[in-house]
């Protein structure tokens, strides 16, 4: 069975939260209990990096989705960097760039939720 | 105190035994009887009866607690030990207070009758209790009624200690001899059946050796000095000859049976660890049994195991607790509090982690930090872990209280035990695991006969348009949906989606879709239009995490032209002389945004349709088919296929891809459905 785990490093309010290895229905659980997990401390600055993911099914998307209302209502934000091209290509299909903010580096979304202070 | 009293007086057997003893003194004292033989047969018989209603009032108490046998020899040492002071320091005791007891001993002051009564009675007392414990120990483990043979042995010891005063009648002692002579024949016999030593342990065992000899030899010396002409002789004949014959018989079956016991002890010591075994493997034996009727049910089991433990290594409290991720749960619980148990969980996990031991470990809890928040004053712990597939699932823990502590046959006891149940609570929860694997076998066999079900039966049929489509379902079901539409004026819609998720889930989506996409071809035909409606119909059934990407595309037969809108589905590929153009309008994914950026971002484009044009309509099953290495058969490799066979009928377009997909990924499973849809223009 694929492999998948997360990680989160706080930086000051934003929160970046690493992914890695393969992201799908089995295992969408468990990025579904670390959002779980920062939304309950109320931590809403999020930076999710994919440098390490290798694949993102659906049911991996939808976890994005499932948190992105309650974060923004918080005056809060899901940002995207990192992505391999075929991760991105994933989301661009869906046209997830319309409703996500993503970027090329973790550094530009830190930087973007720091200036909109 | 006083309901102490109550029930003190409202025993009737001790009752008994204090209306007779005080007939006795009455009769022995104040009546004082002269030595003519009815008054010493009805003084002898009242004194055996004293015994036989002491004995029934310690029967009581003996067999309140589980008998063990080497206690009863203990106890019997002890008494024997008493008796031979009284019998040696009782000449030396008496002329101390009293002048010339020898003497008066047939003609006593009131004070000296009274002491010397004193002195029987508690000779009295001390066979009575002997002779119970010889009873006990008779019938220990005893298989078949052998209270016949007792019985007898009692009767006749009765007539010998009844008749022993006719030894002052030289002519009719052959009376007082036979009694004996039986008795003594009888006590040989019932000192043979000792059947209660095979079921001691080999420690016993040697202990019981070294006791036996040590008693036997007090019962001889005993028996040596009670009816050597002394003092004691001289009081107890005074007393009743039968309780002095008594005591003589009393050593006697004493020395005889703890000289055959010894003999006996003896010859199984050999044999001794065998049988040790034998039985620790018996009785692991019975709980293993047990363990494996309550497999079906895990608390059940949990409940048996811990119940167990306790009875093992005899325990006041047993729990379970299990790793279960980062947590620690505790199970069945017996006579502990879960916050207690909880506490303990923790101090033993951080202590243990790391140490690897896979036998039962003794704790103390003198060193456990926060012993003062227990409810219980718990001092020491047995621990046995669980392990299962040489992994450590948790631990059995038992706990005992105060100055009770664990010994090497608790631990052991527990170690084999744990064994057991951890191969039970493995068997338990394998067990439960493939009945949730059924379960959710039979759920995506619902799925994928739904899906089947919606999905058309046939492709249609057209003079200007030939279709072919495969479907290939994953095991469990991914979500694809495809569908084709005849509206009216001669125009021909289709759909292919994706929702996202699996199995059952999925399933009901794509039916409820096909409803939403069925009704709204009968009114709009815009391929925008229609996606947007369906937009906004899903808002009110959608769970936030599920999104359905989908084609809508609608051919004018009449035009010759394609429109076509894309709601985050792969791109369309349109395959027109020797190449493959990528059709891709933008629009997101329906469910992904209910406000107005839906509609605002969904393009729709119009295609003019050339001869032997092909569409290809596809989900990312076939894209990121994947083979053993994890590689996606990707993009390119599609478009390459495709265009080798882009003369090709759709049939054999869709035929060659899907073998070269399966030839791809032939190692490897294949983990979501394959759609793939071909409209060729004619």
């Amino acid at each position: 069975m694929a492999e998948f785990n997360t990680s989160v490093k706080d930086q000051g309010e934003i929160s970046v939260v690493y992914l890695k290895g393969f992201l799908d229905a089995h295992t969408a659980s468990n990025l579904e209990n670390t959002f779980s997990g920062l939304v309950e401390n109320n931590k809403y600055k999020i930076v999710v990096n994919f440098k390490d993911l290798s694949y993102i099914s659906s049911a991996g998307l939808g976890v994005f989705m499932a948190f992105i209302e309650k974060v923004r209502e918080n005056a809060g934000d899901i940002k995207l960097t990192t992505m391999s091209d075929k991760v991105f290509n994933i989301f661009d299909l869906l046209g997830f760039p319309l409703l996500y903010e993503i970027f090329n580096t973790e550094d530009e979304a830190v930087k973007k939720f720091e200036e909109n202070k | 105190m006083e309901l102490n009293l109550l029930k003190f007086f409202k025993n009737i057997k001790l009752k008994t035994f204090l209306g007779l003893a005080g007939v006795l003194f009455l009769y022995k004292i104040v009546l004082e009887p002269t030595r003519s033989v009815p008054f010493q047969v009805i003084g002898d018989l009242l004194v055996l009866l004293t015994i036989a209603s002491l004995v029934i009032y310690f029967i009581e108490y003996l067999s309140n607690e589980t008998l063990n046998p080497l206690s009863l020899v203990m106890n019997l040492g002890i008494i024997n030990v008493i008796l031979f002071c009284l019998i040696t320091f009782s000449g030396s005791v008496f002329n101390l207070f009293f002048d010339n007891v020898t003497e008066n001993v047939q003609n006593p002051s009131i004070m000296l009758s009274t002491v010397m009564f004193a002195y029987s009675f508690l000779v009295l007392a001390s066979l009575a209790y002997i002779f119970l414990v010889f009873k006990e120990l008779y019938f220990l483990k005893q298989k078949r009624n052998a209270s016949v043979y007792f019985n007898t042995m009692i009767v006749f010891i009765i007539l010998a200690s009844l008749t022993y005063f006719i030894k002052d009648y030289p002519d009719y002692t052959f009376i007082k001899n036979t009694f004996l002579i039986i008795s003594i024949l009888l006590i040989v016999i019932n000192s043979l059946k000792i059947s209660w030593i095979a079921f001691l342990v080999k420690k016993e065992k040697i202990s019981l050796l070294i006791l036996s000899v040590v008693i036997s030899i007090l019962f001889v010396v005993n028996l040596i000095i009670n009816s050597s002409t002394g003092l004691h002789d001289k009081i107890l004949m005074q007393f009743s000859p039968a309780l002095n014959q008594f005591s003589n018989i009393i050593m006697i079956y004493g020395a005889i049976y703890f000289s055959i016991l010894f003999f006996t002890t003896l010859f199984h010591l050999p044999t001794a660890e065998a049988f040790d075994r034998k039985a620790q493997e018996v009785s692991s034996l019975q709980y293993f049994s047990k363990l494996i009727t309550q497999v079906l049910d895990f608390d059940d089991l949990a409940e048996t195991i811990t119940d167990i433990a306790t009875k093992v290594c005899n325990a006041q409290a047993s729990w379970i607790f299990l790793k279960d991720g980062n947590d620690l749960k505790t199970l069945a619980n017996k006579n502990i509090g879960l916050l207690d148990a909880n506490l303990i969980n923790h101090f033993i996990y951080r202590r243990e982690k790391y140490s690897g031991r896979s036998s039962t470990f003794i704790i103390k809890l003198n060193k456990f930090g926060e012993i003062e928040k227990l409810s219980e004053k718990y001092s020491t712990l047995a621990v046995a872990p669980l392990i299962a597939h040489k992994e450590l699932k948790g631990y059995l823990v038992s706990a005992k209280k105060g100055d009770f502590i664990f010994d090497d046959e608790d631990k052991n006891a527990l170690d084999t035990f744990s064994d057991y149940a951890s191969v039970a609570i493995e068997n338990s929860r394998l067990l439960e695991e493939s009945i949730e694997k059924e379960r959710l076998e039979k759920e995506l066999d619902v799925a994928r006969e739904i899906q089947r079900k919606i999905l058309p039966a046939q492709n249609p049929v057209f003079d200007r348009l030939s279709i072919s489509s495969v479907f290939i379902p994953a095991f469990e079901v991914g979500g694809d949906y495809y569908d084709f539409f005849e509206i009216s004026g001669n125009k021909f819609g289709f759909i292919i989606a994706d929702v996202s998720g699996k199995g059952i889930s999925a399933a009901f989506v794509m039916a409820e879709i096909k409803g939403i996409f069925e009704s709204l071809t009968r009114t709009y035909e815009n391929p925008k239009e229609i996606l947007v409606k369906a937009n906004q119909i899903l808002k009110g059934t959608l769970d936030r995490k599920t999104f359905i990407s989908a084609v809508f595309g609608l051919i004018d037969m009449k035009k010759g032209s394609l429109k076509i809108s894309r709601a985050g589905h792969c791109p369309v590929l349109l395959l027109r002389n020797g190449f493959a153009e990528n059709i891709r309008p933008t629009g997101l994914g329906l469910g992904l945004n209910f406000g107005a950026r839906f509609s605002e971002t969904l393009e729709e484009i119009e295609i003019k349709l050339q001869e032997n044009d092909s569409i290809v309509l596809y989900t990312d099953g076939i894209t990121e088919a994947k083979n053993i290495k994890m590689e996606d058969f990707g993009d390119r490799l599609f478009e390459e296929t495709l265009l080798q066979a882009i003369n090709d009928p759709p049939d054999v377009i869709a035929n060659k891809v899907i073998a070269q997909v399966t030839d791809f990924t032939k190692d490897n499973s294949q983990h979501d459905d394959i759609t793939l849809v071909i409209l060729k223009w004619k």
